[in-house]
């Protein structure tokens, strides 16, 4: 009994995950729609799988290896260390064994029981050392992914509204008062356009470093106190539920702390995600559809929002994969400079400072996994419910 | 709204002038264009591409784009309910009334024409909301009775289905139901069966008169093909680059044309009175084809290797020196099996042999070709003229690439020569042989196209579809000089195209296929005139022919060419 | 409207290519006949254009030695000089500054001698310590310095090709400008006394060299692997986009991290680092490029053109070579000038978190780093110079890649 319970705690990530491809596979056969989705499932656990070995394989490039911190850290202790014991320590260790070998014992630690190994630098397991440093990370870029669609969207869309018209209305056919106004709208409407083209590339092109310390700056020279890390000193310890229930004031002090990192990082995704936008509704809205909606007295809102915006939906839901790679890959460096504690600042504390390859593999690895799983998840619901995609994917 | 009351018309245009802004300036589209159509009415407006007609329709539905500029001199009125309404000053949610309300539009790909990703039976149902006013179910029903009626089979369930779930008959049909189900005065109907195979064209054009006899409305129909309006208009108004140049009766037009232009128009349709008798003398075969199949491996299914088969076990001997057309509809396997002679298709059975004494070349599933020597034997004409010739050559590159790349000259001059030499048998302008491509019509662009296939002096030619996407008059010059240069030259042509009206005026010889088999072949007089097989009396029965409503004798009528150039500009008001 | 009549007046300066010239023109030269009539995008070439003059000549630009050897000992961390052409004593057609010396420290240190703590006490809360007073200088209004153009000053060498292996190295010693006496500072100077406004324009060069060889370095990595990919198909088709997927999915600053981190191990010379960062960041920069590329291929293989070619009896080699060649190649060289800003900002990010470049090498990502410093913050504002310059360089680079984006596309005819 305790010998399967054992085996069951060591490899119950293996089972789930042969249980999940089982049931498609099974309802794959009789379902057309099923079969993509089992493929997809299969060609995401191919891809982490060599994510795994090119994150595996780059983290050998980073000097030092186990035994040798390990040694360090006993040294530390007073003991004195010879080349041999760093040799049997590494043989202890495995470390001796060629990298495919290391590799492939990681991988099925992994899949078994989703153990990311352990971290000689902080001498605990990977896991454990990520904790919920992970998760905040992962907030941060899905809020940071929110705030970027939720401006972009819309004025990406007026973008594509103005673009192929002229500032001025010279339609000989309308009266006078109604050119002012057109003209007026018109002019409006573009000068609105350049606007948020000159923010968007200015999102572009200022570096996050530089727009996190400019924000920084400005509350040095307001001379008020800089909203960097999560808390300030006041509310650092104070745990969420006091004495008094919630302590709202924490939560104040922690919103007025995480905008920043949260805008730093939104910013440069919003600038990307508003010329996505554009393009994607210019490109529907070209279409004879929408056209031919015109001709059937579908206008204003009904048009736009029902044709062009509908139909540009599921290219732009189809990128946020690798949007929140963009995100995640621009956090470590705002990390730096707001002095944020999450997985984005461990990893750079890994590559940089501590040479932590097993802590630096397991968190590339877990944004690689949440990067794939989005692209596997927006594949299958957009088959679902995108009549297009599913009928290029699945056929008629 | 401007309200006055002048004259009957269901709609009126009046000097209908508009420009279009472009970066080289403004370019005139529709130059003072009057026309007028009477309730019940069918109008046919008739003209190549460029010609102005679509601007022309889609002004009276407002539709044009921003850059479109209306002079103020124009004015459009469309009579509704007892009221003349100046269809240019409508403003904002007045647009309605022409947009659906009173007029209503026929596109010309209805798969373009729905939006891919809402339900048909959801964008029919919003149309009718928003016109008609009535609920979500009234809507629901009378969209299905409609599509009951417009002969979609299984109506209930293609009503709730996507566009491109519909085969291409049924797309155009949806699109008819569509444009009706708001019960439009007027319909507008640009070039609805152009893009359909020509059985399909045959049954909607019979559909637009029965519907046009129930629901009595008055109807626009443009498109480039007189025969097709022959079968529909009352009357008829020929348009060429923005101006109108002929207008009438469809009989007067088509049966005494006054216009140079309009008569060049008619030339282009088939005449079945005058065609060519068979060689006394039996030719000799250039090309045997034997048990050819051709089949494709469809990619996409790694489990299992599924296979097409376009073309399925031909045998067939290609008489020297003649024209032979090869009709068949979409997916009959005629491209395929022009391909295959070139060895550019997948042949899973068969040989092909080339008859030439001096080289024969022969290939098939135990044979490679022998890519050079069929080179110097075999071309092919294209489809699309804009994607055959390679944008970034000039045209003296792209007509020399077959000697350069065979190494067939000695030094560049002799090549020069012959490109000299071959361009002007095929009227190009020497002058233009180092521009790109982008610079060229699409007429010209076939001519260069023609160029480079004979440049090598080959015997035999592939012309795949060649003048489908030119104008028709473009079309009878490219057909006219592929007769020159089989006259002159020798060739044997294997003209691939879906129109018979084309292989009726060009060709000697006529096959038949029908999904990847070989129906019929004979003398082409045989063919069009007394068909054997169901399946090619059905081809040519649905050829859009001249329909003579009267049998006056029509040479009589046709008046002196000076005369008709001084009405260029004059609007015919004719019945 | 204003503003619709001056584009519209440059719109009809620009050289539209007319008759037969439109004929008889390439797909580049259509190109950039298209870029021509984009305002915004000439405006930003242009701007775009001086900068990376100005970067390449820095050397002529420049009035002072950007190096140690050049940094001025009696001006260090001072404010910006200002040229003027007018002051109270008078106008003057040569623009002039002033002359700037050190104050005094009025930190008397006999008191201490004598004082105890008190003394110290006083001295400290006097400000003379804090670094704010370090940069006080004192101008003297009376003594002008003139500008002097095409003046001689360090020698420098203007164009160095001894690092391609040729024996050319040009060296001059003649400045665009500089002052009679002294040196001028356009933009004040850092801690050490080293001019601000010199090491910028030396900064900008270095930053876009190694942007050019990241991105030549791209280029064939993915011109390599979209090829094969594209070419061959089949099976060697997926093995190598399931890899290329792969890498895509992966954070890429982390991974220029680690390798930067290894290479900061190995023993290199500046030079050597320096190439060795531009190839990191070039060679694994493959993916979306990559995929394009072997997208491409894919669609142009089935061109009809590319039929007609084979028809013709040309081989697989011409064919490749005449016809599929020259179907991207403006399309790289565009792709290519578009990703310029982000191959810059992987470049400065790396050196900003000091496993790029490091000092006293002059890149921009170096002189960006020392924004981080509180120090710089609040008392050398000036050397956020670099900074400005930066922002200008990478707009600069996204405005007119827009541009040539629209440019290039075929379907922008159309409308």
């Amino acid at each position: 009994m305790h010998v399967i319970a054992n085996f069951i705690a060591d490899t119950w990530l293996l089972w789930i995950l042969l249980s999940i491809g089982g049931l498609l596979f099974w309802k794959g056969i009789s379902s057309q729609y099923f079969n993509y989705v089992f493929n997809r499932y299969v060609l995401a656990l191919i891809t982490l799988l060599i994510v795994s070995g090119i994150v595996f394989s780059l983290m050998e490039v980073l000097p030092g290896d186990c035994a040798e911190k390990y040694i360090a850290y006993k040294n530390t202790q007073g003991e004195t260390i010879t080349q041999a014991d760093i040799a049997a320590e590494r043989a202890r260790m495995g470390l001796d064994q060629p990298l495919a070998v290391r590799w492939a014992s990681w991988v099925t630690d992994l899949t078994l029981r989703g153990d990311l190994g352990f971290s000689c630098a902080k001498r605990q397991s990977v896991n454990l050392a990520l904790g919920d440093r992970f998760w905040l990370s992962f907030m941060f870029c899905m809020v940071g992914l929110i705030f970027a669609y939720v401006i972009a969207v819309p004025f990406g869309i007026l973008s594509a509204f103005t673009i192929n018209k002229g500032w001025q209305d010279k339609n000989p056919q309308h009266t006078k008062s109604e050119r002012i106004i057109n003209t007026l709208g018109l002019s409006f409407n573009k000068l609105l356009d350049l606007q948020l083209r000159i923010i968007s590339y200015l999102g572009l092109a200022l570096p996050n470093f530089l727009l996190a310390l400019s924000i920084i700056l400005l509350y040095v020279f307001a001379g008020e106190p800089t909203p960097t890390g999560l808390f300030s000193e006041q509310w650092k310890s104070v745990p969420w539920f006091g004495e008094t229930g919630f302590e709202f004031g924490k939560l104040q002090d922690f919103l007025g702390h995480i905008w920043l990192p949260i805008f730093v990082i939104g910013w440069s995704a919003t600038a990307l995600q508003l010329q996505t936008v554009r393009a994607l509704v210019v490109d529907e809205s070209n279409k004879l559809y929408v056209d031919a909606a015109r001709a059937r007295g579908v206008d204003g809102m009904a048009l736009w929002a029902g044709y062009p915006v509908r139909h540009s939906i599921s290219p732009l839901f189809n990128s946020v994969g690798f949007d929140f790679q963009r995100i995640f890959n621009d956090l470590p460096i705002v990390a730096v400079v707001i002095g944020l504690t999450d997985a984005a600042a461990l990893l750079i504390e890994a590559l940089a400072q501590t040479n932590d390859q097993e802590l630096a593999a397991g968190i590339l690895f877990l944004v690689a996994l949440v990067v794939i799983s989005m692209n596997f998840i927006t594949d299958i619901v957009l088959a679902a419910i995108d009549p297009r995609v599913r009928k290029s994917v699945l056929g008629n | 709204m401007s309200i006055q009351r002048t004259c009957d018309n269901l709609l009126e245009i009046r000097d209908l002038s508009i420009d279009f802004n472009t970066d080289e300036g403004p370019v005139r589209a529709v130059d003072n264009v009057s026309l007028n159509i009477r309730p019940g009415e069918v109008m046919g407006l008739v003209g190549e591409s460029g010609s102005g007609k679509s601007v022309t329709a889609k002004t009276i539905m407002r539709l044009n784009p921003s850059n479109a500029i209306i002079q103020p001199s124009s004015s459009i009125q469309l009579r509704h309910q007892e009221q003349d309404i100046n269809v240019l000053k409508l403003r904002g949610k007045e647009m309605r009334l022409v947009r659906g309300d009173a007029v209503s539009m026929i596109f010309q790909e209805p798969m373009a024409s729905f939006a891919p990703a809402i339900r048909i039976s959801d964008q029919i149902i919003q149309t009718m909301q928003i016109h008609l006013g009535i609920s979500k179910e009234e809507a629901r029903k009378a969209g299905v009775e409609l599509f009951e009626r417009v002969g979609i089979l299984q109506p209930e369930k293609r009503f709730d289905q996507y566009v491109f779930e519909l085969s291409g008959g049924m797309r155009q049909r949806a699109m008819i139901a569509m444009a009706l189900s708001t019960k439009p005065k007027l319909l507008i109907a640009d070039e609805p069966t152009t893009a359909l195979d020509v059985t399909i064209q045959a049954q909607v054009l019979e559909l637009m008169l029965e519907l046009r006899e129930q629901f009595g409305m008055g109807m626009l129909f443009i498109t480039h093909d007189l025969g097709v309006i022959s079968k529909i208009a009352d009357r008829i108004t020929v348009m060429k680059k923005g101006k109108v140049v002929e207008a009438g009766t469809t009989e007067r037009v088509l049966f005494s044309p006054e216009h140079d232009y309009t008569k060049r128009l008619l030339d282009a349709l088939p005449n079945l009175d005058n065609l060519p008798e068979a060689p006394p003398k039996e030719p000799k075969s250039l090309v045997s084809i034997k048990d050819l199949s051709v089949t494709y491996k469809l990619a996409g299914s790694a489990r299992k290797q599924e296979s097409f088969t376009a073309v399925k076990n031909i045998s067939l001997e290609l008489p020297k020196g003649q024209i032979i057309g090869l009709v068949g509809e979409s997916g009959s396997g005629k491209t395929s099996l022009g391909k295959a002679l070139l060895g550019a298709a997948p042949i899973s059975s068969g040989t092909v042999h080339y008859n030439r004494k001096k080289h024969p070349v022969d290939f098939g599933t135990d044979k490679a070709v022998n890519r050079k020597k069929l080179a110097k034997t075999a071309q092919l004409v294209f489809q699309d003229p804009y994607s055959s010739l390679n944008p970034r050559m000039t045209v003296r590159d792209i007509i020399a690439e077959p000697l350069e790349a065979m190494k067939l000259t000695k030094n560049r001059d002799e090549t020069d020569k012959k490109v000299i030499a071959i361009a002007k048998r095929c009227h190009i302008d020497v002058a233009h042989l180092r521009r790109f491509p982008h610079a060229f019509s699409g007429g010209q662009r076939q001519r260069i196209s023609i160029a480079r296939a004979l440049v090598c002096k080959p015997k035999f030619i592939v012309a795949d579809e060649s003048v489908a996407a030119l104008d028709v008059s473009i079309q009878a010059e490219i057909l006219a000089l592929l007769k020159e240069l089989r006259e002159e030259l020798g060739i044997t042509i294997l003209f691939i195209s879906h129109d018979l009206s084309v292989i009726a005026n060009l060709c000697d010889w006529v096959c038949v296929m029908k999904h990847g088999e070989l129906i019929e072949q004979g003398n082409v007089r045989d063919i069009f005139l007394d068909p054997q097989e169901t399946y090619t009396q059905q081809l040519i029965a649905s050829i859009p022919l001249l329909e003579k409503k009267s049998n006056t004798d029509i040479k009589q009528k046709t008046k002196p060419l000076a005369q008709t150039q001084d009405q260029r500009n004059h609007v015919w008001e004719a019945g | 409207m204003i503003i619709t009549r001056i584009f519209s007046k440059l719109r009809g300066k620009s050289a539209n290519l007319e008759g037969d010239a439109y004929y008889t023109a390439g797909q580049m030269a259509l190109i950039k006949a298209r870029f021509k009539r984009k305002t915004t995008g000439v405006i930003a070439a242009w701007i775009l254009g001086s900068i990376i003059f100005m970067g390449f000549f820095a050397g002529f630009f420049s009035p002072v030695d950007p190096t140690i050897s050049g940094a001025d000992k009696d001006y260090r961390r001072g404010a910006p000089q200002v040229v003027y052409f007018w002051d109270q004593n008078g106008f003057s057609f040569r623009p002039f500054t002033y002359t700037y010396q050190k104050e005094k420290a009025k930190i008397d240190l006999s008191a201490l001698a004598g004082g105890g703590l008190a003394a110290l006490d006083a001295l400290t809360s006097s400000g003379a310590l804090t670094s704010s007073s370090q940069n006080k200088y004192l101008i003297d209004e009376d003594k002008r310095r003139y500008l002097t153009f095409f003046v001689k000053g360090w020698e420098y060498s203007l164009i160095d090709l001894s690092m391609a292996g040729l024996d050319l190295d040009l060296r001059w010693d003649r400045h665009l400008f500089g002052v009679e006496t002294g040196q001028i500072h356009l933009m004040g100077t850092d801690e050490d006394g080293k001019d601000v406004f010199s090491r910028t324009l030396h900064a900008i060069w270095i930053t876009i060299s190694i942007a050019i060889v990241a991105l030549v370095v791209k280029l064939i990595t993915s011109l390599f692997v979209g090829g094969v990919s594209g070419y061959f198909g089949g099976r060697v088709d997926t093995i190598m986009m399931s890899i290329t997927e792969a890498v895509r999915v992966i954070p890429p600053i982390p991974i220029y991290l680690a390798c930067a981190v290894a290479l900061s191990q190995m023993d290199l010379t500046s030079i050597q680092r320096y190439f060795a960062i531009a190839v990191v960041i070039g060679a694994l920069d493959f993916a979306t490029l990559g995929r394009r590329l072997r997208t491409h291929i894919l669609t142009e293989r089935n061109q009809d053109y590319v039929l007609a070619a084979q028809l013709c009896g040309a081989s697989t080699w011409r064919i490749i070579w005449r016809h599929l060649v020259p179907s991207f190649g403006s399309y790289i060289i565009v792709d290519t000038l578009i990703n310029f800003p982000y191959v810059i900002l992987a470049e400065t990010s790396l050196s900003f978190l000091g496993l790029g470049l490091t000092e006293p090498v002059n890149s921009l990502g170096v002189l960006l780093q020392k924004a981080q410093d509180p120090d710089i913050q609040q008392n050398m504002i000036w050397q956020f110079f670099p900074v400005a310059v930066f922002v200008a360089l990478i707009m600069a680079f996204v405005f007119v890649g827009d541009a040539l984006r629209d440019a290039a596309d075929p379907y922008a005819e159309k409308k």
